[in-house]
């Protein structure tokens, strides 16, 4: 008995997720809750159990590809007898959908939506599926309005490109193993393809717009071939010439900007989406709402060094790695307590600034597939040696891309460690909706200025961010030198 | 390839000219594409020619004759004599408009229509051997291929259709002559229709049945007054007994019957009609050249475009799978068709209504109460009584009743049962209810023609609702 598995809502609001690699075949035995697949959305990186006891008739698609929730991405021979529909449902979330699975698990056994053949048709057409609409008709009756308006909904969607032709269009970069696309021309537009008009008016036939919505394209972005009374007209002849050279133009709008032109050499490109693009969007909302000034000072930690030097031993006989980075964030902690604005949201529409009384402090982590800021809980409340536990805990499940979205939410500032890399200065871009950021330069060897000579004293540059709104220069400043007080002085840190 | 072998291409091949394949061939030329249907017998199918047709239109012919010399209640006195041969010729008029009209259709929608017996020959082709001697073969290339090409009666081991006195559902409604007797092995829906007709026209009909009741499969409250009925018309019923074979004696044959102890029951009659079921035809189709081969029903699988498990094949009606009904055979030709034209049709049905012609006809639709808690829902049933409705008062009948099962919470329609006069009428509005999710109250709103027997149907809406006002209420 076949069963046919959709890519489940993986987190709220996600449209759609990136299928990162399949951990079955076809002809495998799955059992139940078994991973079949890593899935990428713009939040996390899942899992996706199982449904059923089986094995795996046909996984349609590959690797890479990005796929709309909702569509069928494996289909399993079912076991034995097929299960009362109930439980099939229920089987069919995910731990993460807890909202929509306990609901259906509330609902009476029979799942048959009710709606007249037309809107059955028309749900057909639009490529809605039925079963995901909610019925405003009597008793819960799903209407020709419902259909479209949940149509209307999957296109307006942001992110959410028409599932059919994104697909063809983003297969090419999808397949590449190593994400990137070679290419001479455009990946993105097609031998042949048109760019999208982009009228405000088009003249066509009833029929014509029947046609581009049926082939799901916008009819102004059609070339007009006529004009009628100086508009463009276009005919069915050009929507069914658009639609065949140009849809997956028109599905790489966005990125495929008309009359681009190529370096000489050509060029490669790579995907922007899934964690890239969310880190891209983070970055430009933070940054373009937030007036960003950044505070720069170096915190002498000669005896820092020589605790860490010290205690490091004892934490490696627990086997617990003791890196600077816990004194950094319990001295930071500190700094937070005394200026509590640091260690705030600005929240624009209610005319408020909360200041946070949990400490949770996230850390940014480069990993192979873009940045991650795990976060670390009630920092006040736990010991340089649990503190320490914990960021390696956390840095190595981000590497991996086991750490769950839970585990990245909840931060109340943010430390980013560039150092680690080399450098010593920077201008961190702030963790938004918090207001503060610290970055962390190399530990070296630096000349240092002291009693009127110069010494070569271990040393960590700061560089603070600030969100402006909130803070001021001198209140950043003071925080800064609170918390190189503790960083120059540890012993500080034993009355936290 | 053989001499004169000649080869076509089309867009679209069905193969067998029932209500399944006439009506996607031309639902295929309606959308455009280049439709060939392919049929080795006529056009119309065993529906059209052999079956639903010209039964009723003997059961018509034979009510006809029957209620005039039984309604002295209305103070009509009465003796038809009935030509039995001038009632088959005129059924045969009937069933020859109707399939010339489908032959037209389809000419006039632009079908092209090719006479043979169609078998797939590897490769998207199909090689059509045409029928007689010398009158070689060709072949067609498809693009797609719809598998119309229904079923046939099933035959019991020791009554062979070919022998003189055993008659198969066909033959039964082609006598000459009407015999003095017959026993009919198979209570089912057309053993039922024929013995009906046959008693009503004087024929001394005996039904030899394996299992202990008629029309087995229907609820038995449906079923009761049409046995009830048909053993007024004078039919015996013989349950629990397997036909097992028959011999010649005297002017008439000797049909022998065994029940589950071994025991043999002997019954002398002059025709025997062996009416067990139908099969589907797969077997001439070389279905190994494509890749496909029937499932333990004998029938090809299909997915909800009725696909089979090849691309572009497709099966409906009889060979694949569900009831055997001429009007979801045609359904599904029409969604086949579309499909192959690339058109987002699927089988997305709620119910298949099905009818029975007996007397009193049986009609249901969707889902029964006990299917519907089976399904999880909570069902409300309404009931209306034939013998509460003032038309069917007037017509001289009121035996049955009209039920509705909808889901109690919602109130949408779930299925229908019906058994009493028109059945097989009032059961549409039903069909069309529960297709557009309607609900109790909806059907119950509605104003309904009076007097007429469809207001049976709004006041079994009433009565679910409890507040029917002919009958009492829940």
């Amino acid at each position: 008995m076949p069963r046919e598995f959709k890519l489940p809502d993986v987190g709220e609001g996600v449209a759609e997720g990136e299928i990162v690699s399949w951990l079955v075949a076809e002809g495998d035995t799955v059992s139940e809750d078994q991973p079949v697949a890593e899935v990428e959305t713009d939040k996390a990186v899942v899992e996706v159990p199982s449904p059923v006891n089986g094995t795996v008739r046909t996984l349609h698609f590959d690797a890479g590809d990005v796929v709309p929730v909702g569509d069928v991405i494996v289909t399993f021979d079912v076991d034995g007898d097929a299960p009362d529909e109930a439980t099939e449902d229920e089987a069919d979330e995910p731990e993460a959908a807890t909202e929509s699975a306990s609901k259906s698990a509330t609902e009476k056994a029979s799942t048959r939506t009710f709606a007249p053949p037309s809107v059955r048709r028309l749900a057909r057409e639009l490529d809605v599926d039925l079963d995901s609409v909610e019925g405003t008709g009597p008793s819960g009756r799903v209407t020709e309005g419902d259909v479209r308006a949940a149509a209307e909904s999957d296109t307006t969607e942001p992110q959410e490109e028409p599932p059919e032709e994104v697909q063809s269009a983003v297969e090419p970069v999808g397949e590449q193993a190593a994400d990137h696309t070679e290419s001479g021309e455009p990946s993105g537009t097609p031998a042949g393809g048109r760019e999208p008009a982009g009228r405000e008016k088009t003249l066509a036939a009833p029929a014509t717009r029947g046609l581009a919505e049926e082939l799901g394209v916008d009819i102004d972005d059609v070339p007009a071939t006529e004009e009628r009374d100086g508009e463009a007209f276009v005919t069915a002849e050009d929507v069914q010439a658009y639609a065949e050279g140009g849809t997956a133009a028109q599905g790489d709008t966005e990125a495929a900007a008309p009359d681009r032109e190529f370096a000489e050499g050509g060029e490669t490109t790579q995907p922007y989406r899934g964690v890239r693009r969310s880190i891209g969007e983070q970055m430009a909302e933070s940054k373009y709402t937030a007036p960003h000034v950044t505070h720069h000072d170096t915190a002498v930690i000669d005896d820092l060094v020589a605790t860490r030097e010290k205690l490091k031993a004892r934490a490696a006989e627990q086997d617990v790695k003791l890196t600077y980075l816990p004194f950094v964030m319990k001295a930071v902690v500190a700094g937070l307590k005394e200026y509590p604005i640091l260690n705030s949201e600005l929240r624009e529409a209610e005319e408020e600034i909360a200041l946070k009384q949990d400490y949770n402090v996230g850390v940014a982590v480069a990993t192979d597939h873009g940045l991650m800021v795990p976060v670390v809980k009630h920092v006040d409340q736990k010991s340089i040696l649990e503190i320490a536990a914990e960021v390696n805990e956390l840095a190595a499940k981000a590497r991996d891309r086991s750490i769950s979205r839970e585990e990245m939410q909840g931060g109340t500032f943010t430390i980013t460690n560039f150092g680690a890399v080399g450098g010593e200065y920077a201008t961190p871009i702030i963790n938004y909706p918090e207001t503060a950021i610290l970055g962390l330069g190399g530990i070296d060897e630096r000349p240092v200025a002291e009693d009127g000579e110069v010494r070569a004293a271990k040393t960590l540059p700061l560089s603070l961010s600030i969100d402006h709104r909130v803070i001021d220069g001198a209140e950043a400043a003071r925080f800064t030198n609170y918390v190189m007080e503790r960083l120059t002085d540890p012993e500080l840190l034993l009355l936290e | 390839m053989v001499v004169g072998d000649v080869s076509t291409g089309t867009d679209v091949a069905v193969v067998g000219g029932g209500p399944g394949g006439y009506v996607a061939a031309i639902r295929a030329a309606q959308l455009g594409l280049d439709a060939t249907l392919v049929e080795m017998d006529a056009y119309g199918g065993t529906c059209l020619n052999y079956g639903c047709i010209p039964s009723k239109a003997m059961i018509t012919a034979t009510d006809v004759a029957h209620d005039a010399g039984n309604a002295e209640e209305m103070g009509v006195y009465a003796d038809p004599d009935v030509e039995f041969g001038e009632m088959v010729a005129w059924k045969d008029g009937v069933v020859d408009q109707l399939t010339g009209g489908v032959e037209k259709l389809c000419k006039a929608n632009g079908v092209n229509l090719m006479e043979g017996r169609a078998e797939f020959a590897g490769g998207d082709k199909l090689r059509v051997v045409h029928g007689g001697e010398g009158q070689g073969s060709e072949t067609i290339e498809y693009e797609h291929c719809i598998v119309a090409t229904g079923s046939r009666p099933i035959e019991v081991p020791g009554f062979e259709f070919d022998d003189d006195p055993v008659l198969d559902s066909r033959q039964a409604l082609a006598m000459d002559d009407l015999p003095d007797s017959i026993v009919v092995v198979g209570a089912g829906y057309i053993g039922m229709e024929i013995s009906t007709v046959l008693a009503k026209l004087g024929v001394d009909v005996t039904v030899v049945e394996m299992l202990d009741e008629a029309l087995a499969g229907y609820p038995d409250d449906l079923t009761q007054p049409v046995k009830q009925r048909a053993e007024s018309l004078g039919i015996d019923f013989e349950f629990g007994l397997a036909a097992d074979h028959w011999e010649a004696a005297g002017d008439g044959i000797v049909v022998a019957a065994e029940n589950e102890d071994g025991e043999t029951r002997e019954f002398e009659t002059e025709k025997v009609l062996v009416a067990v079921g139908r099969e589907p035809v797969t077997d001439t189709l070389n279905l190994d050249a494509v890749g496909l081969e029937p499932n333990d029903d004998g029938r090809l699988d299909t997915d909800e475009q009725a696909r089979t498990d090849v691309e572009n094949v497709f099966a409906i009606g009889d060979v694949a799978p569900g009831p055997m009904l001429a009007h979801k055979a045609s359904k599904e030709g029409e969604v086949a068709a579309e499909v192959a034209a690339g058109e987002p049709a699927a089988l997305d049905y709620q119910a298949v209504p099905a009818a029975v012609f007996t007397d009193p006809e049986i009609a249901t639709v969707g889902l029964t109460e006990d299917e519907a808690s089976e399904e999880g829902f909570e069902p409300a049933v309404g009931t209306f009584p034939f013998r509460a409705s003032g038309r069917a008062l007037t017509t001289g009948d009121s035996e049955g009743f009209v039920r509705v099962v909808a889901d109690e919470d919602s109130g949408f329609l779930l299925g229908a049962q019906i058994v009493g006069p028109e059945a097989s009428e009032l059961v549409a509005e039903l069909g069309l209810a529960i297709e557009m999710g309607a609900t109790l109250e909806d059907v119950a709103a509605t104003i309904h023609t009076h007097p007429t027997l469809a207001e049976s149907t709004m006041e079994a809406a009433e009565h679910a609702l409890g507040h029917a006002i002919h009958t009492l209420n829940r």
